[in-house]
């Protein structure tokens, strides 16, 4: 009983591994909460010992949600960061609330349960079999013959063509739609055969649905959104698409095996102002140092061609499309403003493409003054092209089928992260289309 | 663990000399855990209900005869065979499961065929082979335990043996390089990653499968 | 650790070192990981911290998951450690210092190595679950590869010595270190090693891309015990570099065990430091490189050596 006690006491002090599941509007801050020293972000819910749900999760995702809950180990507990709504999951019934500074109610909380002053989070589902099997069949082994019928409620996996020309057995999975290195609610439905994608068929986007939060943009793309209506300054906006690029670098790099590496990036993203563009450069030396995350990301998820066009953004430019909505901006073209091209169009063009934009965006930054871009019903945001009834996620969301099949899962992961989705923003538009459409 | 106890025994086996009642005793004792050990775990192949588990048991059973192999003072022969099979039995348990359309092996299934036939088969030659040697009369000339038996097994093999082991060797060599040439992603059918179909039966028809 | 002392001492000396190791890695990890993050770094949270994080997951309690096999799972953590073990002893001190120095010392190693993709794999299919599996299967491609060229490496150590003994190897580097008679050998054995032990670049079993994969379902003393035994396989794998290539104990001044000391830690510090600095090689990538750039590379290697040698 000392020795649980002394355990107890030394673990109070550790970092408070938390699984995070960051709901519209809570990207960026679920993402800052990764240079905290007192929590740790972890990538699977075995390794948390506390869920923190931020920002709205829609209904429709309350059962994957309690799955993850499930998922934690003994203690466990739950904290809720954000608003109470309508067309969000139910707060779970154990849960502490927050509505500002997350960080202290959740090491608190976990101090409290391993103090015993707070009971651990109870499962939420049922915990029953899905299928009873054991005694079926002639020898007791789940059913009919040498292999049996469907034990554990799973049928025998099925003969699929293997690349080598083989018939082999395929794995079918869904991934998400918490899966830590894809966007919140993306969940895809995977045919594996060993480690290469077989098929791959993404679901719904659950933000678009019936039952999900109230959108509005999320802080990093608030000025992009408002741009659409009024005039906003360059400097502003450039600010604001290096920051997200930066963003979105610390999550690459995350899922390129680099996390300190990815906290660095993050604390330049929330440093970085206009003129900086010689940090964001330094950085990419920096990475392009070793060779290696190129070599490793060099003809990954290839997007080229016909495919590339009329997508927009940095994935298009990545292949070579001059395609940018702030070429047409009178704006940007007094600062004598042109596209950063790069040619190849796969995930190692991408980053670099993303990092010499960043650097680009800070330049202009520095040198916009008080320029401000008029309001066109359409900017571009770090994502490529924004309309009110088109995002640059609702265009990549058809490229993954083929784009994914036939590549590695290690692939498959890079080329997602390097696209850069994002089904908040997606989801936005999708709702003023359709408001449009009943109004 | 086959590889942690093997190893003092070599360590003590090659420190020989004068063998002291309590290593004698610690030499018996790992004799009898693996030789009981390897018969247990050759019995559970048969009797587990998963592909993977009867290819790791059948990996725990070598592993306890390359043990016994060290204690006999045929270090390198066993330490090899122990090498050898982790490698061997990991991608028997991979091609069974590719091949076998069970879910990575997990779903229960029966593992052998004619099964009283095998057990007859089974039961009656371990009995013969055990009737052999315990009517057999053995010849009675212990051997001092070599010193160097890594160097004598080395000059025997490399001595008078040593054409027909280079000769085994190249046809070895240049069979793995010929299975990797084949299985390599520049294969007969192309590019391996790029999907690949096999060419039509009759050369004019362009129906594949 | 005299070639007299009992076993029950020679345990107990390589689980101690293996001990420390362990916390050394972690300590070593979290201070390159501040450095290279940026973060302030403070010398007691980072010593502390390991000591916390295992107090953490000892009090954790956990199901598992449906339809485990739970010796698999209870056994592969322990097969890993058992290895690191089995490697690290082989390891000289000293002309005499050593847990075990077998005559095949070489082989055993080579064997240890090798049943490293068992325990990984054990550990990767026994939680019934996709990404442990999909680890698995992954790390099955890797060992198959990395094996030849990582045993050529050491291989060529032994034919200086002329003895397959650890001890011998070390023996023969009086004059010259294997890193300067063999160039080639100690780049090869560092890659490969991350490799053997999936660190950094190479953590292909237990990347991110697979939220962690063999290790995805651990919680608690499970996943304590496996951390533990990844870095104790870095640890072994580091001495035994510092033993085939370094010189183990040959060095001016200082006693012998503290140069082995030394230069472990010194090839610690750089896989550490790898894994906070090189990308996740793509497996396909790893794999081509390994068998048609590695391997023909460790093979002239063994040629040179060789040739040398007459």
């Amino acid at each position: 009983m000392r020795l649980h006690d002394a355990l107890r006491w030394l673990a109070a002090d550790a970092p408070v591994p938390v699984f995070a599941v960051a709901g519209a509007g809570a990207r960026e801050a679920v993402q800052r909460l990764r240079l905290s020293e007192e929590l740790r972000l972890v990538d699977t819910p075995r390794a948390g010992s506390v869920l923190l749900v931020a920002g709205g999760i829609p209904e429709s995702l309350a059962e994957p949600l309690a799955r993850v809950h499930d998922a934690l180990p003994h203690p466990r507990c739950t904290v809720w960061w954000g608003p109470e709504s309508e067309g969000i999951v139910a707060r779970f019934p154990d849960s502490v609330l927050v509505h500002d500074d997350p960080v202290g109610a959740i090491v608190s909380a976990h101090r409290d349960l391993l103090a015993g002053r707070r009971r651990s989070d109870p499962p939420i589902l049922p915990d029953a079999d899905p299928a009873p099997w054991r005694g079926v069949g002639p020898y007791g082994q789940g059913g009919s013959g040498m292999t049996g019928g469907i034990p554990y409620g799973r049928p025998m996996a099925e003969l699929g063509p293997d690349r080598d020309g083989l018939r082999l057995d395929v794995l079918p999975v869904t991934v998400g739609p918490f899966f830590p290195r894809f966007p919140v609610g993306l969940a895809l439905d995977v045919t594996l055969a060993g480690d290469v994608v077989v098929d791959a068929t993404v679901h719904p986007n659950p933000f678009v649905a019936d039952g999900s939060p109230p959108l509005a943009a999320r802080p990093g793309l608030a000025a992009f959104v408002r741009a659409l209506a009024e005039p906003v300054r360059v400097a502003e906006l450039e600010l604001a698409r290096a920051r997200e690029h930066l963003r979105w670098l610390a999550d690459a790099l995350v899922a390129h095996g680099l996390p300190s590496l990815g906290s660095r990036v993050l604390r330049l993203a929330a440093r970085v102002g206009p003129g900086d563009g010689a940090s964001v450069r330094d950085l990419a030396r920096t990475l392009g140092w070793t060779q290696v995350l190129r070599w490793s990301t060099a003809g990954v998820g290839r997007v080229a061609g016909e495919d590339a066009r009329g997508i927009g953004g940095p994935v298009a430019r990545a292949a070579g499309a001059a395609e940018d909505a702030r070429a047409e901006d009178p704006a940007y073209r007094a600062l004598g403003f042109a596209p950063v091209l790069h040619r190849g169009g796969d995930a190692a063009d991408r980053w670099r493409q993303r990092l010499a934009e960043a650097a680009q965006s800070l330049d202009l930054a520095a040198r916009a003054g008080d320029r401000r871009a008029e309001p066109r019903g359409r900017v571009e945001s770090p994502r490529g092209l924004l309309t009110p009834e088109s995002a640059a996620t609702t265009r990549l969301l058809p490229l993954l089928p083929p784009l994914l099949a036939g590549q590695e899962w290690g692939d498959a992961v890079a080329t997602l992260v390097s696209l850069d989705l994002d089904l908040e923003e997606a989801a936005l538009v999708a709702r003023q289309v359709a408001g449009a459409v009943v109004g | 663990m086959g590889g942690a106890d093997p190893a003092g025994a070599a360590e003590r086996v090659h420190r020989g000399g004068g063998v002291a009642v309590t290593e004698s005793l610690l030499v018996d004792a790992l004799f009898w855990l693996f030789a009981v050990g390897s018969v247990l775990t050759g019995y559970r192949v048969f009797r587990t209900d998963s592909m993977v588990r009867a290819a790791f048991y059948l990996l725990a059973s070598f592993a306890g005869v390359g043990g016994i192999l060290v204690l006999l003072g045929a270090e390198f022969l066993g330490m090899v065979l122990i090498l050898m099979m982790a490698g061997e039995m990991l991608v028997m348990a991979i091609v069974m499961v590719m091949y076998m359309m069970n879910p990575a092996g997990l779903n229960p299934m029966w593992m052998v065929h004619q099964h009283r036939v095998a057990v007859a088969a089974g039961v009656g030659a371990f009995l013969v082979l055990a009737g052999l040697a315990l009517v057999a009369d053995f010849p009675d000339r212990p051997n001092p335990r070599p010193e160097m038996a890594t160097e004598q097994l080395g000059i025997e093999l490399l001595g008078d043996s040593m054409l027909v082991f280079q000769t085994a060797g190249v046809a070895l060599l240049a069979t793995m390089i010929g299975a990797v040439a084949i299985a390599s992603r520049r294969g007969r059918y192309g590019e391996a990653d790029e999907g690949s179909q096999e060419p039509p039966l009759a050369p004019e028809s362009d129906a594949r499968r | 650790m005299r070639p007299d002392a009992s076993p029950l001492v020679a345990a107990l000396a390589v689980g101690g070192v293996l001990l420390v190791g362990v916390y050394l890695v972690a300590v070593l990890d979290r201070v390159v990981g501040a450095v290279v993050a940026g973060a302030p770094v403070r010398v007691g949270g980072l010593l502390a911290g390991p000591v916390r994080a295992a107090a953490l997951l000892l009090v954790q309690r956990y199901r598992g998951t449906e339809r485990f096999d739970a010796p698999g799972w209870a056994l592969a953590p322990a097969l890993l450690l058992g290895l690191a073990a089995v490697a690290l002893g082989l390891v000289p001190l000293g002309p005499d210092l050593v847990a075990a120095d077998p005559a095949t010392g070489f082989v055993v190693f080579s064997a240890a190595i090798a049943f490293v993709m068992i325990a990984v794999f054990l550990h990767g299919w026994s939680p019934n679950a996709v990404f442990p599996l999909h680890g698995a299967y992954r790390y099955a491609a890797q060992a198959l590869s990395f094996q030849i060229p990582f045993l050529l490496a050491m291989l060529a150590t032994a034919l200086p010595a002329e003895s397959l003994s650890i001890v011998e190897i070390v023996r023969a580097q009086a004059s010259i270190w294997n890193v300067v008679r063999q160039p080639l050998g100690l780049p090869l054995y560092l890659v490969v090693g991350l490799a053997v032990s999936f660190w950094g670049p190479l953590n292909l079993p237990d990347g991110a891309d697979l939220a962690e994969g063999t290790s995805a379902e651990d919680a608690g003393v499970a996943r304590l015990l496996w951390q533990a035994a990844r870095a104790a396989m870095l640890v072994a794998v580091a001495a035994m570099g510092a033993a085939g290539f370094l010189g183990g104990w040959w060095g001016p001044w200082l006693p012998g065990p503290v140069w082995v000391l030394v230069k472990s830690v010194a090839l610690l510090v750089v896989l550490v430091a790898a894994g906070h600095l090189l990308a996740r090689i793509r497996i396909e990538r790893f794999v081509v490189v390994a068998w048609a750039v590695l391997i023909p590379l460790a093979l002239l290697n063994v040629f040179i050596a060789g040739a040398v040698l007459l």
